[in-house]
């Protein structure tokens, strides 16, 4: 049987204007179980971003085969949806019209719309806030509306490109804990890109090394720790041992 | 389950893909030459098609033997020539007064404050509308086509050099005085590089309304000048030979603008992007 | 138990309350710039009202010279007899048509050359050179096309405030941020929903300062294309003052052109300002 999500040899070069090809993927396989969470890391630049905007559809490969439900991606669809790094929230909207963007999209009525909002507002901790613009919350903030836009679709794919990088270090800690209670609530697949092995092992159900550029899976590790999973478990041996070994796989692909 | 190592695919370089081709690399000055061209051959076939009514318009192939026309009797010339005078003179008036004031403003704090909003009120009024006082003041001659064109092009040089001052940074002040530089190398090496930008920038701007100013002076009373050729022509309904002088001045105007744009970007090549 | 213990520190002083007022500047470098701007333009209207007073003029130059009081005694009985009306209803109808079919064809065309780079790269040599070349040129052309009155004086206005507004429509559209296209493409947006949801509300400054600019050209197309192609209006009133030496008369146009850019360029600022509710204040600066 095929995986929920299958790639199989999947390239992709990049052509801009004026200067050289760049390979971003090449070769790229990839599995992913129903209702998994899978972190990626790599070497920046080698292709992760590029990799979750092709799964997104946003981005057509040169050639290969990737799939979901059996079916080839062919555009974005509202099974899938992205929390971005930068968090891509519209400034001109409030936190409530920057949730309700996808389902306006779909052309979901206003009453509708608002209940929908509304629970995910509450699910993320912003209630309150619904009013507020952009500008006006912080990283975290910014973050959980993000989140609660891509969760609001109810897509089946929640593919997330390093979304905590920009917080700082204890938000980052929280926001992983809320992360992991929302995934066990709503039960959706994850694809979660990050460049903290920590992070990749504390939220995965298996964690995915890519080469350097042009990328492809160079290993993947099952992480067999038990859920829930709470913070002190980062400070076991069986943690640091699973550190490192990522660590080893992923320096080689490092270059500065 | 154990970990899971993958095979490696042995990785072409990236410039085994094929390189962008001529046509894709020259893409955009391609399509624009083309549509040039599609515009002058569909001006010249929708004849063909309608009725041809030279009292009203023209067509690229008369355009051009107009032009040509022109070009070789030298009239063009000559018309030229009288227009560029007072240009030069108003041109000229209004970078060494505008860029003075502008620098004036800027480096005295006060003097910008009390110049400021006077300075805005002059740029804001339409002073093109003087021009019609002014020719009757200064009569048609150089004088007055140069005083319209120097009103209109002084505010540009006002307001860039303005900016350019202030936008000076003081910490690089500080840097090249620590370094034990001397008032000349402050004007030298900090402040004159910070500032040309915006002045060049300026005289991008002050051309057009340079060349707005020679025509509204000599479409009002003038018997010689590229935009009394303009209004000859047409009274003349020498539509080919109108056509001719529109497109010479639409030259000169790109070939201005264009090589000031092109002067920046040589010139300033740290600007670029700003 | 380690002999550290943690120590809960007990801050007892009350914390400051969000609104603390910014530090007073003194009242003078507060007022400074106002005032020195305020009185520049005071003393040069003083001065221009004593110079006859100060300097004997010849006799020829006599003639056209007026002052600021004179200018308002003429703007304020035109006004009062509302001889100004017809006058700048004609000048207002061109300016509003003009500038409104500008606006209509600008922003939309703007829209579509900074999405399509073909489109682009085929109108680009045509829109360097018209914006390069002062529109002004084509003033006899448009004459002779559409006769004196106000068609000609709705196209000379046309071009003149169309180039500024396509072109800072397009660059804003070129600067729009390909994160939030990204964003909304995931979400299933079409190239119609990109531009309504992400490209225009994100190209609204470049706009807005396009539309300064297009003011400022459209009342400089009615002053010039009624100088010179038009039996009526401000314009017209203007030049045929001038060659009968009512100086004051000429002035009092200029201000009434200025009045006008000046009410349009607020309403602008206005809507602007409606727009841009959701852009960060900036915070009290030293
Ligand atoms: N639109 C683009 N045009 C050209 N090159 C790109 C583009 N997007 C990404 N790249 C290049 O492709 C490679 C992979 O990028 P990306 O997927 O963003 O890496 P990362 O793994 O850090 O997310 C990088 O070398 C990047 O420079
Ligand atoms: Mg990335």
């Amino acid at each position: 049987m095929p995986a929920y999500i299958q790639g199989r040899n999947v390239n992709l070069t990049f052509r801009p204007p004026n200067r050289g090809p760049v390979r971003a993927l090449y070769g790229f396989d990839i599995d992913v179980n129903e209702g998994e969470f899978l972190s990626i890391v790599g070497p920046s630049g080698c292709g992760k971003s590029t990799f979750l905007n092709v799964l997104l559809g946003l981005i057509r490969p040169d050639s290969g085969d990737l799939r979901m439900h059996g079916k080839p991606i062919a555009g974005p669809g509202t099974d899938r949806a992205m929390v971005f790094q930068e968090f891509g929230l519209l400034p001109w909207r409030s936190v409530q019209h920057n949730i309700e963007l996808g389902l306006e999209l779909k052309g979901v009525p206003t009453e509708t719309r608002h209940n929908v909002s509304q629970h995910f507002i509450e699910m993320v901790g912003l209630s309150g806030f619904e009013g507020h613009f952009p500008h006006e919350l912080s990283g975290g903030m910014k973050q959980r509306v993000g989140l609660a836009r891509a969760l609001a679709t109810d897509p089946d794919v929640l593919l997330m490109d390093e979304p905590f990088a920009a917080l700082d270090a204890q938000t980052r800690d929280l926001m992983q804990v809320e992360l992991l209670r929302i995934w066990q609530e709503a039960r959706k697949t994850v694809l979660f890109v990050t460049h903290q092995i920590d992070e990749a092992i504390y939220l995965s159900d298996r964690v995915m090394v890519m080469t350097k550029r042009p990328g492809h899976a160079k290993k993947i590790f099952p992480i067999e720790l038990p859920r829930p999973r709470d913070y002190e478990m980062r400070v076991t041996p069986e943690f640091n041992d699973l550190k490192l070994e990522i660590w080893h796989a992923l320096k080689d692909e490092i270059t500065i | 389950m154990t970990d899971q190592t993958l095979p490696n695919p042995a990785v072409p370089a990236d410039d085994a893909v094929t390189r962008e081709t001529f046509v894709e690399r020259y893409r955009k000055p391609l399509l624009g030459a083309l549509a040039v061209l599609l515009f002058f051959i569909a001006w010249q076939a929708v004849f063909l098609v309608v009725p041809f009514n030279a009292l009203f318009i023209s067509k690229p192939n008369l355009i051009f033997s107009g032009l040509a026309e022109l070009v070789v009797s030298g009239e063009l010339w000559a018309d030229l020539a009288v227009s560029a005078v007072p240009f030069l003179y108003g041109f000229t008036a209004a970078v060494v007064v505008g860029v003075t004031i502008g620098i004036v403003m800027g480096w005295r704090v006060r003097v910008g404050y009390a110049l400021d909003p006077l300075m805005t009120v002059f740029y804001a009024s339409p002073l093109v509308a003087l021009a019609p006082l002014l020719i009757v003041f200064f009569g048609v001659g150089v004088s007055g086509k140069a005083i319209i064109i120097f009103l209109l092009s002084i505010f540009p040089f006002i307001f860039n050099a303005y900016a350019g001052v202030r936008a000076v940074d003081r910490l690089l002040i500080n840097v090249v005085r620590s370094l034990g530089g001397k008032e000349k190398d402050l004007y030298l090496k900090v402040i004159v590089p910070s500032v040309l930008p915006y002045i060049v920038a300026g005289a991008r701007i002050a051309v057009g309304r340079g060349l707005i100013g020679v025509l509204v002076g000599e479409f009002f009373a003038a018997s010689e000048g590229i935009g009394y050729a303009i209004a000859k022509f047409g009274d003349l309904f020498a539509l080919d030979k109108m056509f001719a002088c529109i497109l010479s001045v639409m030259i000169i105007a790109v070939v201005l603008t264009e090589g000031i744009r092109w002067a920046e970007r040589s010139a300033f090549p740290w600007r670029v992007g700003q | 138990m380690s002999e550290l213990q943690a120590v809960d520190a007990n801050i007892s002083t009350a914390a400051p309350a969000d609104d603390l007022e910014a530090p007073p500047k003194s009242l003078w470098r507060q007022l400074e710039p106002t005032v020195l701007g305020v009185g520049s333009i005071v003393a040069l209207l003083a001065l221009w009202e004593a110079l006859p007073y100060l300097v004997t003029f010849a006799p020829g130059t006599k003639l056209f010279f007026t002052t600021p009081s004179q200018i308002a005694g003429t703007l304020w009985t035109m006004f009062a007899t509302g001889t100004i009306w017809a006058p700048l209803s004609v000048s207002a109808s061109g300016f509003a048509l003009g500038l409104g079919l500008a606006i209509v064809v600008g922003l939309p065309l703007g829209v579509l050359i900074g999405r399509s780079p073909t489109l682009n790269a085929m109108l680009d040599p045509f829109i360097t050179a018209f914006n390069a070349t002062p529109r002004l040129v084509f003033l006899p052309l448009v004459l002779l096309w559409f006769g004196l009155g106000l068609w000609s004086k709705v196209v000379i206005v046309f071009i003149g405030a169309l180039f500024p507004l396509l072109i800072n429509t397009y660059e804003g559209v070129r600067n729009s941020d390909k994160l939030l296209i990204n964003v909304v493409r995931s979400f299933g947006a079409k190239e119609w929903d990109i531009a309504r949801l992400v490209v225009v509300p994100n190209a609204m400054p470049y706009i807005v300062a396009g539309l300064r600019l297009a003011i400022g050209r459209a009342v400089l197309g009615v002053v010039v294309a009624e100088f010179f192609g038009s039996e009526d209006g401000l314009g017209v009133m203007m030049v045929q003052a001038a060659g009968q030496y009512k100086v004051a008369v000429v002035f009092a146009g200029l201000i009434v052109f200025a009045g006008l850019s000046l009410v349009m360029t607020g309403l602008v600022q206005l809507l602007e300002q409606r727009l841009t509710r959701w852009r960060p204040q900036h915070a009290a600066e030293y």
